[in-house]
């Protein structure tokens, strides 16, 4: 073990090697002979859930934020991304990193103010904030077309080349997916991962180790935003189409599922879990199971965080973390002097 | 020679209540104090407001000849100020040497670009704190166990490790002894005894008398937040103040 490495916690360079052989071999390969461009689709959308699974794994899972407004920093990468096509004929490659730092600003700005509140609160103003901006894309009309959404044409576009095809489609979000997920690896699993991971432990004592509490938990925001704007981007280009419905309150509780299944604090389970959510509804389609999707998602969610509460391979638990935000809620901030629910 | 803490006419009020009323008192470098007091003498308050977590109503307190009073708790770890919790308060499902590198990490800092590109140095720097604590302390074996999986002494020691890794100058331990039994607090006292042999600057605040008097210098005596006695401790074992303070003797 070198002397810069942490005890225990390298990704074995064979997992690595599996995972990759899979989603650019395996995975393409049984697409191709199946030959149905709906279940390329179906691979999109499980890449895509599995970044936005990813990107709240660092937020939620390892800096213990409970972030209940997911789905809005997806949306806003999206309607970047669509509008930045439509209106000035951007290529992809243009789009997706625009989409992500446009996430990535407001993500900022919501963290700016919100930081020093308490844990539950903390939440419920990422609810509001959700809620504000999916009410933004419903009825702004005149950018957003409200609830016709944006359509785009030629929609997945590299510069002159036309990537649109499902099979050249599905390698463009493997690429970014994998990159995306490749750098949040690196963040969550190393010594500034360590620190997120004493803020969601106990932020006031890492306080007292010198840990910089705020600063931290507002750039572990931003940066999930802004992996959330990405995959919003990459949806936009490869479904052709953006509706605000995609990125409602439900959206984030599907993310949420997500990574409290998979366990908190582990990014294989946070996508685990987006592989399962999106897989599972869809092979179950046949069933009409669709109708039934978010009473599932919701009765997965509370039976995960009762009887599972480390989830499928998670460090810390949910429930743990759900009866300390509750237990901060009413606590008042030791100096007296800030009211209830500000730090 | 100066002092490295000065606490001058402090004074914390919730309320109606004065929980520390105009304490003044010092620690010079390399000095091993103890703070003692019966329950609610302020104790713990007077821990908080050196460290940052509580603001003072009124007073002063100095650092290395710098007012802290007024830092974040981060601020005042960086000038170099390690802590303890009274009730342990350790990261339950981290390993142990995550848990200590905290410290060291709060130490050294964390940035996302140098993380993002590997950059040796700082990752060293901090592997290095965090083993060299844990070699302090004894615990570099269980380096990779959970920290939740440890027994309760060694828990203290591992609280220890982590503000060690802070790598501080002046290091204040909470009620280290709380809950352990008189072999274990033998055991703490000789560790103390080292790392204030090693150099480093104790304030220790305890509700055990025997450890206190057997290893501090000087012991500082708080009563309903006033400070009642400052001397060696076979002079306060003598004080009838100190006494009445404990034992509520009618003089």
């Amino acid at each position: 073990m070198s002397a810069s490495e942490r005890p225990g916690k390298g990704l074995s360079r064979l997992l690595t090697l599996a995972i990759l052989i899979a989603v650019f071999a395996l995975a393409p390969a049984a697409l191709y002979l199946a030959g149905r461009s709906y279940l390329y689709q179906v691979a999109n959308l499980i890449m895509i859930f599995a970044l936005l699974s990813a990107s709240m794994h660092l937020v939620t899972g390892v800096a213990g934020l409970l972030q209940l407004g997911h789905a809005a920093f997806y949306g806003v990468g999206a309607y970047t991304a669509a509008l930045l096509a439509t209106r000035f004929g951007l290529p992809f490659p243009a789009t997706m990193p625009l989409a992500g730092l446009a996430a990535a600003l407001v993500a900022f700005l919501v963290a700016l103010p919100t930081m020093r509140l308490v844990s539950i609160y903390f939440a419920v103003a990422t609810l509001g904030i959700g809620q504000m901006l999916y009410l933004i894309m419903l009825n702004w009309v005149d950018v957003t077309k409200g609830p016709n959404g944006i359509l785009l044409f030629n929609a997945l576009r590299i510069f002159n080349f036309d990537a649109s095809k499902p099979a050249i489609a599905y390698y463009v979000v493997a690429v970014v997916t994998v990159v995306s997920i490749l750098v949040i690896h690196r963040l969550s699993h190393s010594y500034y991962g360590n620190a997120l991971r004493a803020l969601r432990e106990d932020d006031q004592c890492a306080e007292a180790m010198g840990v910089e509490t705020v600063r931290l938990k507002i750039q572990s925001f931003t940066i999930s935003g802004f992996f959330a704007g990405v995959a919003g981007a990459l949806w936009a280009h490869t479904a052709g189409y953006v509706s605000p419905a995609d990125f409602s309150f439900t959206v984030s509780i599907l993310i949420l599922s997500m990574v409290v299944l998979g366990g908190l604090g582990s990014l294989p389970g946070a996508i685990v879990g987006a592989v399962i959510l999106i897989g599972l509804p869809e092979l179950l389609r046949e069933f009409k199971a669709g109708d039934y999707r978010n009473l599932i998602i919701g009765l997965v969610l509370f039976s995960v965080i009762l009887f599972l509460p480390r989830g499928l391979i998670g460090e810390a638990s949910a429930l743990d973390l759900m009866r300390r935000q509750f237990a901060g809620a009413w606590r008042r901030a030791p100096d007296r002097r800030g009211g209830m629910g500000w730090r | 020679m100066t002092a490295l803490l000065s606490i001058e006419g402090v004074t914390r009020r919730f309320g109606g209540l004065t929980a520390i009323d105009d304490v003044t008192a010092s620690l010079r470098h390399h000095e091993l104090v103890g703070l003692i007091g019966p329950n609610g003498a302020g104790k713990t308050t007077l821990f908080n407001l050196i460290s940052g977590f509580t603001p003072l109503s009124a007073g002063a307190i100095y650092f290395k000849g710098r007012r802290i009073d007024r830092l974040k708790p981060f601020d005042i770890a960086h000038l170099g100020v390690g802590r303890t919790f009274q009730n342990l308060r350790i990261f339950p499902n981290m390993s142990v040497f995550d848990n200590v590198s905290v410290g060291a990490i709060g130490a050294q800092g964390v940035g996302v670009v140098s993380t993002l590109l590997r950059r040796r140095g700082p990752a060293e720097a901090i592997s290095e704190q965090t083993w060299a604590a844990l070699r302090a302390v004894g615990l570099e074996a269980q380096a990779t166990e959970l920290a939740a999986n440890l027994s309760y002494g060694r828990r203290k020691y591992l609280e220890i490790a982590r503000a060690l890794a802070l790598d501080p100058e002046l290091l204040i331990l909470d009620e280290p002894a709380a809950g352990l039994n008189d072999t274990e607090t033998q055991g703490l006292a000789d560790f103390i005894r080292r790392l204030h042999k090693g150099g480093l600057s104790i304030l220790l605040v305890e509700h055990d008398m025997k450890l206190v008097m057997s290893i501090c210098q000087r012991v500082v005596v708080l009563a309903s937040g006033r400070k009642i006695a400052d001397a060696p401790p076979a002079v306060v074992k003598a004080d009838p103040a100190v006494l009445e303070a404990y034992l509520g003797v009618e003089t």
